[in-house]
């Protein structure tokens, strides 16, 4: 397809995300329909604002969904009333919803008559997306034309967009990464020194991509940028709420008053529990998440979280 | 709206081999690698059995040998004429008098051969075999599709009876008849390929593996499809050698069904093809000892072709027809909820529907801008997909019959005689383990009180009449049924109880609880 025939990108969702995603697009050269309920925010030159999703289906074939974890299926649900077949809907949304562990992408499915799903999983971030600082992202899909019209549609010199097939993977990996981001903070502002931090994570890394593999994706998908790559870019990046959360609990802050602290919406907390169950009833070995879990249901001090650690035989 | 296009096959038999002749020639990326792709293997196949098919062989020898040296043109003209060879042997044939013969007689060919000893009242009794075959499913809605599209059906698959009597249940359902693909090794049995040579069936030699010929069967079936011809697909590929329901299909022959609404897209005139998924299910399985043996041996992981199974032996066909219908209902037939291509639900006035309950055009799905696209990676995923939503189709629509809650009542207890043993070492225990009657009682009513909840939720079905049964009567049906049918029983009766004789045989059949969790699943391992 050539350039002059690429249709109007969709951006569905006006928060930090939804923004760095129009940013980009528009950066990338291509024409933007933003959906936001947020009139007023200031949009670059050349995006079309609207509310309606009739507007934003009518116009656009790809349309990247960038909306809170919490409210993807009700706007699905109505999305699905306007879009057909013929859409491709990626999401950049980290989070598995439910006891079922469900992936959004699945979500999309299930809510819309749209076959061609796809997600965005890392490591680029919002901020950067916005200042064009240079970057790269993933965009997993069982449809190589949906990784395609994404490449295409962010693509630009300040922005590499890797495809991959794996896109249970990929969902899973980003939902675990913010797990084990979680655990950095956390390990971080309990003092630990730098190796045994990394040595930490490099083995719940492990942990992940097993649980990951039981639930369908591909074990190498955890070692690649939806994974960690992901944890890496964090390494360096201060404002990672994830990160955030977990220094304040390291620090001894109830969970509540952590997330308050916080101020964004964090899933990771929800998910250890659910991520635990599933590991054992799998059978997976998964020592290190099984501990976090403990620590944040507060069944264990740090102290003993620790040691259980460094003493543990398996 | 008048007959199934079937009927009027022979008529279009030549422009139909023509058709797949000139799209396989003209789709051939490299002729050079499908000729010595071809040659290469029909040589090795056809030294095996020299003598046999001599002038096949001579034919390949010249095709190796010229190859190399020939005119991409020659090439091209080598690979019409080898596209001909094969799209000629494949062919069906559909002769409507032996049809209509058939429908009628059929009923009183199979009632005589069930009971020669009285074939004056077998003859008058056209309505025996009504009784053991039960049909379900929305073969109304089924009906009306196959009038607006082409349907393919996709049953389980477990045996070689399936497709005679899948073709009788839709015969007598007054459902169309559908053209399949029968491996070429059936035809060799004089009782089946009289049933399928003039009813449709196709020849598929799987012995033969190189790409031009499964080029040909897919054009072939692609071509049937556009022109509405309905057929009947096993997508498991093969008969499921160790009884569980089918949880991962082969798509080659799947995918023509995306591939034949596509072309018909682009050539302006919609065909509408619709799938129908189904469960067959059994009291007994004809070849049950044989497959389940095939299932254990390391060398049945890779063997494909069964020569010498039950279904070769006339006999044991006779047994087996003799013992199913002394039970009624033992042979179930269900169909489920029919599907478009890209894994939606189908009405029963063929509109596409999403789980949400919105209306879908199809086309979307392969159209831009209006127009349809062909797209061999999509179409290869939207095929994964509609296999994924058959299977989860199939677990939802199997029917357990008496033979399989009680062999996985029994099975379990094997499993607890022996907690460590592996599966492999379990099987070894024959005649070693008693099962009181009143144990096996309480533990065929606590499976059935599973299996009860299990419907209740959709998610299984109960053949008519178990869930009402008691668990004695359910043990006597099926305890019997085997004893008269397999040469070594699988439960022994002995003084208040049963000796567990035979624990492939429990095996095999309780395999057929293991998708819904209620019984051992023996790839994975593991059970409740």
């Amino acid at each position: 397809m050539s350039a002059s025939e690429l249709s109007t990108v969709g951006v569905l969702g006006g928060g930090r995300w939804g923004l760095a995603l129009v940013t980009a697009a528009s950066r990338a050269g291509r024409a933007v329909c933003f959906c936001t309920r947020r009139a007023e925010q200031a949009v670059p030159e050349g995006v079309s604002v609207t509310t309606d999703y009739r507007v934003l289906s009518r116009s656009c074939t790809l349309i990247l969904v960038a909306t809170p974890s919490d409210v993807v299926r009700d706007v699905a649900r109505q999305l699905g009333d306007e879009v057909d077949g013929s859409h491709f809907l990626v999401h950049g949304i980290r989070g598995l919803s439910g006891e079922g562990l469900v992936p959004v992408s699945a979500i999309l499915r299930e809510e819309t008559p749209c076959r061609r799903v796809g997600a965005l999983a890392g490591p680029a971030v919002a901020e950067d997306l916005v200042a064009g600082r240079p970057g790269v992202i993933a965009v997993a899909s069982r449809y190589p034309e949906v990784t395609q019209a994404v490449s295409e549609a962010l693509g630009s010199p300040t922005l590499r967009v890797y495809p991959t097939s794996d896109l249970l993977g990929a969902e899973w990996a980003s939902a675990l990464t913010g797990v084990l981001l979680l655990a950095l903070g956390y390990a971080r502002a309990s003092g630990l020194p730098p190796a045994l931090v990394a040595g930490l994570l490099t083995r719940a890394t492990h942990e992940c991509s097993r649980i990951g593999a039981a639930a369908g994706g591909e074990e190498k998908t955890f070692l690649d940028l939806p994974g960690i790559g992901d944890l890496l870019a964090a390494m360096g990046q201060t404002e990672r709420p994830e990160v955030r959360l977990g220094e304040l609990l390291g620090q001894g802050a109830s969970l509540e008053d952590a997330r308050e602290r916080v101020g964004q919406r964090v899933e990771a907390p929800m998910l250890v529990p659910r991520v635990v169950a599933f590991a054992r009833e799998r059978r997976l070995r998964a020592p290190i998440i099984e501990t976090l879990g403990a620590v944040l249901a507060g069944r264990l001090g740090r102290d003993e979280a620790f040691k259980n650690l460094m003493e543990f035989k398996g | 709206m008048g007959e199934a296009p079937i009927f009027h096959f022979n008529d279009e038999r030549e422009s139909i081999v023509t058709e797949v002749v000139g799209r396989v020639t003209r789709g051939a990326r490299d002729p050079s690698m499908l000729l010595n792709d071809a040659a290469y293997h029909e040589l090795k196949r056809l030294e095996q059995r020299p003598g046999d098919e001599r002038a096949e062989y001579l034919m390949f020898r010249e095709v190796a040998r010229t190859a190399r040296k020939m005119s991409e043109e020659d090439r091209r003209r080598k690979v019409e004429d080898l596209a001909r060879f094969y799209a000629q042997d494949v062919a069906g044939n559909f002769n409507p008098r032996v049809y209509a013969l058939t429908s009628k007689v059929l009923p009183r060919a199979l009632a005589a051969l069930l009971a020669p000893m009285d074939v004056a009242s077998a003859l008058r009794s056209t309505t025996l075999l009504q009784k053991h075959l039960v049909t379900q499913g929305p073969v109304d809605a089924i009906k009306k599709l196959a009038k607006r599209g082409t349907v393919i059906f996709v049953p389980t698959h477990l045996s070689n009876l399936d497709s005679v009597v899948f073709g009788f249940a839709l015969e007598r359902e007054g459902l169309p008849p559908a053209t399949y693909g029968a491996g070429k090794n059936l035809f060799t049995n004089p009782l089946l390929s009289y049933f399928m040579h003039n009813l449709g069936a196709y020849r598929v030699d799987r012995r033969i593996r190189h790409e031009l010929y499964k080029d040909v069967l897919k054009t072939y079936s692609c071509v049937l499809l556009e022109r509405g011809f309905h057929s009947l697909f096993f997508p498991g590929g093969t008969r499921c050698r160790s009884g569980v329901v089918e949880e991962k299909l082969k798509l080659g022959l799947l995918g023509t069904g995306v591939e034949a609404y596509v072309n018909s897209l682009r050539r302006g005139r919609e065909q509408r093809v619709f799938i129908v998924p189904a469960t067959i299910n059994y009291l007994l399985t004809l070849e049950a000892a044989t497959l389940i043996e095939d299932y254990l041996s390391e060398v049945g992981r890779n063997r494909y072709i069964i020569e010498d199974d039950e279904s070769t032996q006339l006999s044991r066909v006779v047994t087996l027809v003799r013992r199913l219908v002394r039970s009624s209902g033992s042979v179930v037939i269900r169909f489920g909820q029919p599907l478009d291509p890209f894994s939606n639900r189908v009405t029963e006035d063929g509109r596409s529907v999403t789980p949400r309950g919105r209306s879908v055009d199809p086309a979307s799905y392969v159209t831009r801008r209006g127009v349809a696209v062909p797209d061999e990676a999509r179409d290869a995923q939207y095929t994964r997909e509609l296999g994924e939503a058959i299977c989860r189709s199939y677990a939802r629509e199997t029917v357990l019959l008496a033979t399989h809650l009680v062999c996985g009542a029994a099975f379990a207890r094997m499993r607890d005689a022996y907690p460590q043993a592996d599966l492999f070492s379990l099987l070894r225990h024959k005649d070693e383990v008693f099962l009181p009657q009143d144990e096996f009682v309480r533990r065929v009513a606590d499976l059935l009180e599973l299996a009860c909840a299990q419907e209740d939720r959709e998610a299984l079905v109960l053949a008519p009449g178990v869930r009402q049964a008691r668990p004695e009567e359910l043990i006597a049906e099926a305890s019997r049924a085997m004893a008269e049918y397999h040469t070594r029983p699988a439960l022994s009766p002995t003084e208040g109880g049963f000796m567990l004789s035979e624990p492939s045989l429990l095996l095999y059949y309780q395999n057929r609880l293991a998708v819904s969790g209620l019984g051992f699943h023996p790839a994975r391992r593991s059970g409740p």
